[in-house]
């Protein structure tokens, strides 16, 4: 019973998963996404660039962060010292 | 094909030193996609705490207060400039493609990617140009009370900022997060606020005796302390100066109309024409362009303002300037407001006696707001690429057709919804957006809406992704 049960199930699911793969490939106007540009994409694809990895996005701003953060302190710092 | 001469063809010597995120070269894993985009928060919402080094004073009349919720940026901080970068250049590049002002091969990778390279350029000079902008103007203090030195810091760190900005919204969108960076930061932007207002358990003194300025807070606080309950409950429901539970209530009320009409759609029946039995639906939602319109209108519009100022304050007097946009310190909290020229009719009436008193001035800005949102919306999807001849064409190429219909049929079906949907879509948007500023929804209608309809676009997507991901365990 639970053996009959399960074939179709996982039939219907795989059928699902392929109809929702060929959704996608079929691009921008996809079914659940209504418009192509609702999330407001603007760069979609490759342009020959300065490749980096998207860790080094986040190591970037994070030692973005860190450079203000040092400013700050060292402004302070210097501050004092000029006015003591 | 359009002559010897491209414009275009200007950006390429630029092409080489824009910074490019790889593309991902294999599947990634919802967990990773989440990680990635929760980084990626977090290093926004640090931005938008951390200070500015150098700046002298940020006490002046804000210029952009209410589009700061928008924009997602943060007065004094990091973030002054938000998304407005990218947004701009991509609102322009948009625009100018549409109308092929510059022609555009959407065929031809090179043409994309030279595209792609000149809205990431437009974006790197526009933050430039807004910082120096913004030193020069002397928000943060006149230039020679900062100091050349730290005026170039100030610039320095707005520019920065602006190219992570974009390198984070483009790490998003080239499929290691969820969703895009800019429609993320504005809902983040806006559902503090929203938060904030609502629990804020700062004090004010407005005279009356120290007051919260959380609306549910102030609530209860009023209920408690006042010893005339009804007269405590109108107050924390009414009180003008501060976030009252009406406004809340309005706010909700807005979130609630708009997941509801989200359901809206017409669903046209497609069959694939090779695997027999394979049914499909291509559902038309009403809010086919979603919240295009109003990011669209809401750039226009803060460009507008922004210009318009500059100009008031520098030949304030000028006829014309006069016409574009005249500006006074409000009162209250010592913004400048418009009360004058464009800028002023195009800025929602504060309340409903407002709009009562100067009914020119609220049939001028909802005519404006509807026409725009519709417009807008319409040219949205010839330039996104989701009009009903794209459609067509994607659905052919997927070997979908319409049963019932022949597959010429195919284009003229989709173009008596497709267009309907989006100029309707577009003006309710723009009928909620003015809905929810009259009811005096938190953080203005424009701002409710745009983090309503991102929200549920990204609930959409975690439904999808987590399908998918459930598809491939099943295979």
């Amino acid at each position: 019973m639970a053996l009959g049960g399960g074939g179709p199930q996982r039939g219907t699911a795989a059928a699902a998963a392929a109809n929702l793969r060929r959704r996608k490939t079929g691009g921008a106007g996809g079914a659940a996404g209504g418009a192509g540009g609702t999330m407001l994409q603007f760069y979609t694809d490759d342009s020959p660039g300065l490749k980096i990895s998207p860790n080094v996005v986040l190591v970037m701003s994070i030692g973005f962060i860190a450079f203000v953060a040092i400013l700050h302190v060292m402004g302070k710092l210097y501050f004092v010292r000029r006015e003591g | 094909m359009g002559g010897g001469f491209r414009v275009l063809h200007l950006v390429r010597p630029f092409l080489s030193f824009l910074p490019e995120v790889q593309s991902a070269d294999r599947k990634i894993p919802f967990r990773e996609k989440v990680l990635y985009t929760v980084i990626s928060l977090f290093i926004f919402l640090v931005c938008s705490q951390l200070p500015l080094y150098g700046i002298h004073s940020t006490t002046g009349a804000d210029p952009f207060y209410w589009m700061r919720v928008i924009l997602a940026s943060n007065r004094g901080t990091v973030m002054e400039l938000g998304i407005t970068p990218i947004v701009t250049s991509g609102l322009v590049m948009q625009l100018l493609a549409g109308s092929k002002i510059i022609e555009v091969d959407n065929n031809v990778r090179e043409d994309r990617a030279l595209l792609n390279g000149a809205q990431k350029l437009l974006g790197i000079l526009i933050a430039i140009g807004e910082a120096v902008a913004y030193v020069l103007s002397g928000m943060y203090g006149s230039v020679s009370q900062l100091g050349v030195g730290n005026a170039v810091l100030i610039i320095i760190q707005l520019w920065f900022a602006g190219i992570i900005v974009i390198c984070l919204d483009e790490l998003l969108q080239k499929g290691y997060g969820l969703g895009s960076g800019i429609s993320l930061f504005i809902a983040t932007n806006m559902c503090e606020n929203i938060i904030w207002k609502a629990f804020s358990p700062t004090t004010i003194n407005s005279g009356r005796g120290a007051e919260f300025e959380g609306a549910v807070i102030a609530l209860f606080h009023l209920l408690i302390t006042r010893t005339d309950k009804v007269r405590g409950l109108r107050e924390a429901f009414y009180r003008q100066n501060l976030p009252n539970v009406t406004n809340l209530l309005a706010t909700v009320l807005i979130f609630l109309i708009v997941i509801y009409l989200q359901g809206f759609r017409v669903v046209l029946p497609v069959r694939s024409k090779n695997a027999r039995g394979q049914q499909g639906s291509y559902p038309i939602k009403l809010f086919y362009t979603s919240n295009m319109p109003i990011i669209l209108q809401s750039a226009l519009v803060s460009n507008v303002y922004f210009i318009s100022q500059l100009l008031d304050r520098k030949y304030s007097g000028n006829f014309f300037v006069n016409l574009l946009g005249k500006w006074k310190e409000s009162e209250y909290s010592g913004q400048s407001v418009p009360v004058g020229g464009l800028a002023y009719y195009i800025t929602a009436p504060s309340s409903l006696a407002d709009m009562v008193a100067h009914p020119f001035h609220a049939i001028f800005y909802i005519v404006f707001m509807l026409s725009a949102c519709a417009l807008f919306s319409k040219t949205w999807i010839e330039v996104s690429g989701s009009s009903a001849r794209d459609v067509a064409k994607q659905l052919k190429e997927q070997q979908m057709v319409m049963p019932g219909h022949r597959e010429s049929n195919l284009y003229k079906e989709l173009n008596r919804y497709i267009p309907t949907a989006a100029a309707f879509g577009g003006v309710c948007i723009g009928l909620l957006t003015v809905l929810a500023d009259l009811m005096g929804a938190i953080g203005s209608g424009t701002g409710i809406l745009l983090a309503v309809t991102i929200i549920y676009q990204y609930f959409e997507t975690f439904e999808k992704e987590k399908a998918s991901e459930m598809g491939f365990f099943g295979l």
